[in-house]
């Protein structure tokens, strides 16, 4: 019996160490290759290991039982599973459609001859680091996880090497760095006070701060709680310090803003989420839950102005990244396991919806390139495959049902009603509301609006937008029958059990 | 920690809000590293594990990053004057008013010194600020490093220190950050022929 424990947890940790190191060696390897055609073969090849990898130990990790998979480094528990599970989708479908993006990319900041190389390696660096992110036990590592996805995906966003895409990579670095250096004094205040309690670096898992953070003084905890709050919104893009989000999601290559809109923000705010758990019990009056509605109706406020103008194709969708990150603080800020079950569907749902919506982007800027600059009109003429993939993707993200996002937007305002939150549950239905109309009004002119010229050729970037409608609308349509399942369940009671 | 170190620490942070010269930017801030590598040195000298993290930082802070923005500098040839900033006396009084501000925003959190406490916190508020005041790129990279030296000096005032892998992620993440920013920097000054940050101001809505 003790062998089979002993070869169990082998296997586990096996498994979940080669989560993040198969994409490391994807980077590494993709610099093997001389040939252009063989880079994206080596990509693609290590992409799909990498995601076997991940979705493998997700499955394991929600499978295991309420408290999931636990370690000396690690922790997946459900709602870990669930976020590592959508960056292995996207993550893949981002490299899936790589080639085809670099295939027609044309000039880019690093030197023809290794643009592609540099590309992949940095692709897969991030990746790896998000993956990672997903699985440690520890806020303090976590902060370096964070830190090292800003380095790779700033070189990423800048990749065009346009005045605007340096613009938009080096205003994402300037902001996100010093964010993070505001959390980091949060967290140095966090270990001073838990230091009695061990002062070494498991003093940070997240155990550690569950168990021992009533016992923080209660200035300590608080100032801890904002400046790690405060420092994570910077990265998340949570308005009021979202300056950087639409600048970046609108210039990087559109695999690549499909990683930072739905792996990227997402996996920072389940660091967040975790530290408002493990962290909320010690300041008085809800104030960790308090400060994630606030900034989840900021950034609903600040968003939705911009979905009612007519706006560059990208723009339009990292618009739609804020709107959706203020819902996600609303669901985390309600603290109920409605509204918990609600974030989770919300998470799935807006990935596979945000990533179609950018890799529409591809075909749109090779057909259309004055779609860098202004809102696309009349698709539906043009190309059927890009059409339709414009068309779930925002149609998915304004929240029309069937979309899984109509009903996780639902169930945050239920689980907010259920919290006694009506005022801001009836602000937020109210913002929500006036985001549909804005979206729903950008759909109609996307699809059906008037367009000139004529009827796009069906090549290849076209091709690959028809598939992925195909295979992410029937993940979509699956995830709305799946949350249906889990409404009646506990699931939302036991997601974050992990950290208890 | 003496006075003097501490003094050195926030003088020569607010020397680089006030300086013109990059390179003499760059020397301060890894005079500065330079100071608390060595100060990391003495008080580790008691475990061997203490002494390698100590050393490790101090060469990758001191020695090659600095070399690395000199390298940087050297290469960006600027061809276009950086638009007025502020004078030089203005931006120090704007710095100090608003670190002062943050200084009495923040608590005491518990570390043995006060003072150590104090210039932490400030050293990361006034690398920040040198991010909003300075226009040229290369001085807002460098607010980068006067920032995660605040950390640093607080992190070597805890009595047990900072946990060697949280000590090693950090030099690990600087040293990438501040190589990419390295690389943003002279790709910008090969668009623009200028650092001016207030030059990148295409995307509005």
């Amino acid at each position: 019996m003790g062998i089979v424990l002993f070869w169990g947890c082998y296997v586990t940790n096996a498994l979940l160490i080669a989560v993040p190191v198969s994409p490391l060696v994807g980077a590494l390897l993709v610099r093997l290759p001389r040939t252009p055609a063989g880079a994206d073969r080596v990509n693609i090849f290590s992409a799909s290991i990498s995601a076997a990898v991940a979705l493998t130990a997700g499955v394991l990790g929600a499978l295991n039982g309420a408290r999931g998979l636990h370690g000396s480094w690690f922790l997946l528990d459900r709602a870990g599973a669930s976020f590592l599970a959508v960056i292995a989708v996207i993550g893949w479908c981002s490299a899936v459609v790589s080639p085809a993006y670099l295939a027609g990319a044309g000039k880019s900041l690093f030197t023809a001859r290794r643009a592609r190389a540099w590309y992949y390696t940095a692709f897969h660096l991030f990746w790896a680091a998000l993956l990672a992110l997903a699985l440690v036990n520890n806020l303090g590592v976590a902060w370096l996880l964070v830190e090292a996805t800003t380095g790779a995906s700033a070189l990423l966003v800048a990749y065009s090497g346009r005045t605007s895409a340096l613009e938009a990579g080096w205003k994402y670095l300037v902001l996100t760095t010093f964010g993070l250096a505001v959390a980091l004094l949060g967290i140095l205040i966090l270990f001073v006070g838990l230091a009695p309690h061990g002062g070494t670096l498991a003093t940070l898992d997240w155990q550690n701060i569950a168990r021992h953070a009533a016992g923080l003084a209660p200035r300590t905890a608080l100032f801890a709680l904002i400046l790690i709050l405060v420092g994570l919104a910077a990265k998340i893009g949570w308005a009021p310090v979202h300056n950087w989000l639409p600048d970046a999601h609108s210039e990087a290559p559109p695999p690549v803003s499909a990683l930072l809109s739905a792996a990227l923000l997402p996996t920072v705010m389940l660091v967040a989420w975790r530290v408002v758990l493990t962290l909320g019990v010690a300041v008085p009056h809800h104030l960790a839950d308090n400060l994630m509605v606030a900034f989840g109706l900021a950034s609903l406020a600040i968003a939705i102005p911009f979905l009612w103008r007519p706006m560059a194709w990208k723009r339009l969708l990292a618009y739609s990244s804020l709107e959706h990150m203020g819902i996600l603080a609303l669901g985390i800020g309600f603290a109920s396991p409605l509204a918990s079950v609600g974030v989770i569907i919300h998470l799935a749902g807006h990935a596979l919806a945000k990533s179609l919506g950018f890799y529409a982007a591809i075909p749109l800027a090779r057909h259309d390139p004055s779609s860098a600059h202004r809102a696309p009109r009349g698709l539906v003429r043009l190309s059927t495959p890009v059409a339709a993939a414009a068309g779930v993707s925002l149609g998915s993200l304004s929240g029309l049902p069937p979309s899984p996002l109509f009903l996780s937007e639902l169930l945050i305002l239920l689980g907010g009603v259920a919290a006694h939150q009506v005022v801001i549950v009836s602000i937020a239905a109210v913002l929500m509301a006036l985001g549909f109309l804005g979206l729903a009004h950008a759909l109609i002119e996307t699809l059906a609006g008037e367009s000139h010229g004529q009827r796009w050729r069906s090549g290849r970037t076209v091709r690959l937008a028809g598939r992925l409608t195909v295979a992410l609308t029937m993940g979509l349509l699956a995830l709305s029958a799946g949350a249906y399942l889990l409404v009646d369940s506990q699931a939302g009671v036991n997601l974050m059990a992990g950290i208890a | 920690m003496t006075g003097a170190v501490i003094w050195g620490l926030l003088v020569s942070s607010l020397a680089v809000i006030m300086v013109r010269r990059r390179s003499l930017a760059i020397a301060l801030v890894a005079s500065q590293s330079l100071g608390l590598g060595v100060y990391a040195i003495t008080q580790g000298s008691g475990t061997q594990v203490a002494l390698v993290v100590a050393g490790t930082v101090l060469i990758a802070k001191a020695l090659v990053l600095p070399a690395l923005l000199i390298f940087t500098v050297r290469r960006a040839r600027k061809t276009r004057l950086i638009a007025t900033e502020l004078p030089a006396l203005a931006r120090l009084a704007i710095v100090v008013a608003f670190a002062l501000a943050v200084e009495q925003l923040i608590p005491r959190f518990g570390l043995p010194d006060a003072s150590v406490e104090h210039v932490a916190v400030g050293m990361l508020a006034l690398g920040i600020l040198t991010a909003v005041v300075r226009r040229a790129v290369l001085f807002q990279a460098l607010g980068f490093l006067i920032a995660e030296n605040g950390i640093y000096l607080a992190g070597l005032s805890l009595p047990g220190g900072l946990p060697v892998f949280i000590e090693l992620g950090l030099v690990f993440d600087l040293v990438v950050i501040v190589s990419v920013a390295a690389a943003f920097t002279t790709k910008i000054y090969e668009q623009l022929g200028s650092g001016d940050s207030s030059l990148l101001g295409v995307l509005r809505d």
